[in-house]
């Protein structure tokens, strides 16, 4: 099985390689051989090959100069999406998928255009907070931060309903993006870790499209703990 | 009119919050109400130092102070380390006349990095140090990238910049002028060649975004850099600790100023290399600043030494959300000569703001303690169980690892007869809930 954590090095904010730690982990102890690829700017991968493939946050410079290099993955990654290989992307990776990114000083960049939306961002009030949101997949909540300074406007299926915190926008009560297989968000760092069923939500898809392996669920106690924990304190905090 | 009366109010708020041990923040608030430009109508002195960074800027202003001081200078400073706006207005309405004169030598200024754009929209430094840029409270800061950008919107052109070389990105700071005075480490025994971390912020080019190369690591991103593209590289230096041997606590600035360290961690070389620039300056002689610094014992309580029963230990004040602050203060606890046993807490992650990320978990080199003095490793705190998690993708042994999420029986488990030293490392949020239950000495 082939894990590809792209951008790795220049993508790579708030600890988000865990996301990548964590699914090795799982898939190991499910007694399923795996290599992990970590790519960045200026190298090539045949995307469609991967079992998994994973892009997390960078600053807004950094993003900019990763979609000049993403764009050569453009027809590739439509196609993967089409074919439901499951694909993580947090923070502003994702954003790269849509239309255009306008920065803060108005100059707008193009996207991959693989979906219609857009994405606007400020440089005066950096927009963070910790957040409490459902999926329709999992009937367990996810709990996270998000980190960001942009608005993104006009996607049609997202990926989580805001329970408490921020949405795509200031007006909107969904965060993130879903398609098929393809999980956006701007909840960072590791979410995975943070939301253990999440993992095995992305663990199941793996193995569905694999064989079916029989996924190990059974060494995420401290996962576990710590989820239950913040999910308590957050809504606590979020009652108040 | 308006000036006397906002200065009286000032004042009088000052010493009113004194008497019930607060307000250090709270008066200049009111006086900026008062009269948003007060700043800009006191008379400040021919020195007016600043300094701000990620890391270091209470221990490097305190230090300051304190040479200055025991040289014979007068110095108005922010000692209660109200570092934004309203802080440095209580700090200097308080220190002037009514009149609106401050009659100190130097106005030493430790600034917020995020806003030092709004206090210095008043003030012009005459001095300007900025002493790092890390990955620090990114849940309200963003990344480094952004606050470069608040710090850049603070500096002045006629502002004589004092900045750490050895740092990629507060270099830049430097591009277009020519009277920047640079710090930095020279070669020192403890260099590596390969990065040593979880994370390189290194690793491009923050003024070109290039691939850079070092020759040294001091540690984590903070080294002898060169861009292969741009050409941006590490400046010249021409305050340079020439020596260091940290097991024996001892450096060398300059090739004979020698001083003694009462923190054995290159965080502290540092902040005394940034507090000698500053002192050389002024104009205080060098070798009664290496004499002042020397085995000086900063009174920021950032570093507690206790007894817990028969046992001793060290409470080492380490950031939340910061992980090259912790990376230090693991390495200080991994690379003592003696055995011990270590104390990680994680309860309230701010003691300003709520949050419940721990993120920053994952940027923390916690194999450091996979060294062979450290014998337990107790996790406790709200937060515990992301602690453990993090430590079972460490190299860290699970043997060595005891989950005690209480605090109190955390203490109640290492108060036994153990040889071993106690090294608790711990953030301001939570400190005060250990140092309550043991003896500090």
């Amino acid at each position: 099985m082939k894990i590809l954590h792209l951008y790795y090095d220049i993508m790579n904010l708030y600890g988000e390689y865990g996301n990548i730690s964590a699914l090795e982990r799982v898939l190991q102890k499910s007694n399923v051989e795996i290599t992990t690829d970590r790519l960045t700017l200026g190298d090539s991968a045949d995307l469609e090959s991967y079992d998994f493939i994973y892009v997390g946050s960078g600053t807004e410079s950094n993003q900019k100069l990763v979609l000049e290099d993403f764009k050569k993955y453009r027809d590739s990654l439509a196609s993967c999406i089409e074919n439901g290989i499951p694909i993580l992307m947090t923070g502003n990776s994702f954003e790269m998928l849509g239309k255009t990114i306008t920065d803060c000083n108005g100059k707008a960049y193009d996207g991959l255009g693989i979906f219609d939306f857009t994405s606007v961002e400020q440089n005066k009030k950096r927009l963070t907070g910790d957040v409490i949101c459902t999926a329709d997949f999992s009937t367990k909540p996810f709990v996270g931060f998000i980190n960001k300074c942009s608005e993104i406007s006009g996607i049609t299926s997202p990926l989580f309903t805001v329970k408490h915190g921020m949405g795509n926008n200031s007006e909107s009560k969904s965060e993130g993006l879903h398609c098929k297989n393809l999980f956006g968000t701007h909840v960072t760092g590791p979410i995975m870790i943070k939301n253990p069923h999440f993992l095995l939500h992305i663990a199941d898809i793996i193995s569905k499209r694999n064989q079916g392996f029989e996924v190990c669920a059974n060494h995420l106690d401290y996962e576990r703990k710590g989820y239950k924990i913040t999910l308590n304190e957050l809504s606590k905090r979020f009652e108040e | 009119m308006k000036k006397l009366f906002t200065i009286i109010v000032c004042k009088l708020l000052k010493f009113a919050g004194g008497l019930i041990g607060k307000g250090s923040s709270l008066p200049g608030q009111i006086a900026l109400k008062l009269c948003p430009d007060i700043l800009s109508r006191i008379n400040l002195p021919d020195y007016i130092v600043a300094v701000t960074g990620s890391n270091g800027k209470t221990s490097t202003v305190e230090m300051i102070a304190h040479i200055l001081q025991e040289s014979g200078k007068t110095v108005a400073w922010n000692k209660e380390g109200s570092n934004q706006i309203e802080g440095v207005t209580t700090l200097i309405l308080g220190s002037c006349t009514l009149f609106g004169n401050v009659k100190s030598d130097i106005l030493l200024i430790e600034s917020d990095e995020r806003f030092a754009k709004y206090t210095f929209k008043y003030i012009t430094p005459t001095h300007y140090v900025i002493t790092n840029l890390y990955r620090d409270q990114l849940t309200r800061n963003g990344h480094p990238e952004w606050v470069y950008n608040a710090i850049k919107d603070s500096i002045h052109p006629e502002t004589q910049l004092i900045l750490n070389a050895d740092d990629p990105m507060v270099s830049c700071f430097g591009y277009g002028r020519d009277d920047v005075i640079w710090f930095g480490v020279g070669d020192i025994e403890s260099d590596t060649t390969e990065f040593c971390g979880v994370y390189n912020d290194g690793a491009y080019c923050p003024n070109c975004k290039a691939p850079m190369t070092y020759t040294k690591y001091h540690y984590d991103h903070i080294g002898n850099y060169k861009c292969t593209s741009c050409g941006h590289k590490r400046n010249d230096t021409e305050y340079t600790v020439t020596k260091s041997n940290l097991d024996k606590g001892e450096i060398t600035i300059n090739g004979k100023y020698n001083i003694s360290l009462s923190l054995k961690s290159l965080y502290n070389v540092y902040n005394i290399l940034a507090a000698f620039t500053v002192a050389s300056i002024v104009g205080i002689d060098k070798d009664s600043i290496a004499k002042h610094l020397s085995n000086y014992v900063l009174k920021n309580f950032r570093v507690v030494t206790f007894e817990l029963g028969s046992r001793k230990g060290t409470l080492v004040t380490s950031k939340h959300e910061n992980s090259i602050s912790y990376n230090q203060s693991l390495s200080l606890a991994a690379s003592d000569k003696d055995k011990c046993d270590v104390l990680i807490i994680v309860d309230a992650i701010s003691r300003k703001y709520f949050t419940g990320d721990v993120s920053w978990l994952w940027d923390i080199n916690f194999d450091l303690l996979q060294s062979d003095n450290v014998k337990n490793i107790v996790l406790s705190g709200t937060y515990c169980y992301d602690l453990a998690t993090r430590f079972s993708f460490s190299d860290v042994s699970a043997d060595k690892i005891k989950i005690i999420e209480s605090i109190e029986s955390a203490v109640d488990y290492l108060d036994n007869d153990s040889k071993e030293k106690i090294y608790v490392i711990t953030c301001f949020s939570d400190k005060e809930k250990f140092l309550g239950k043991v003896k500090v000495d």
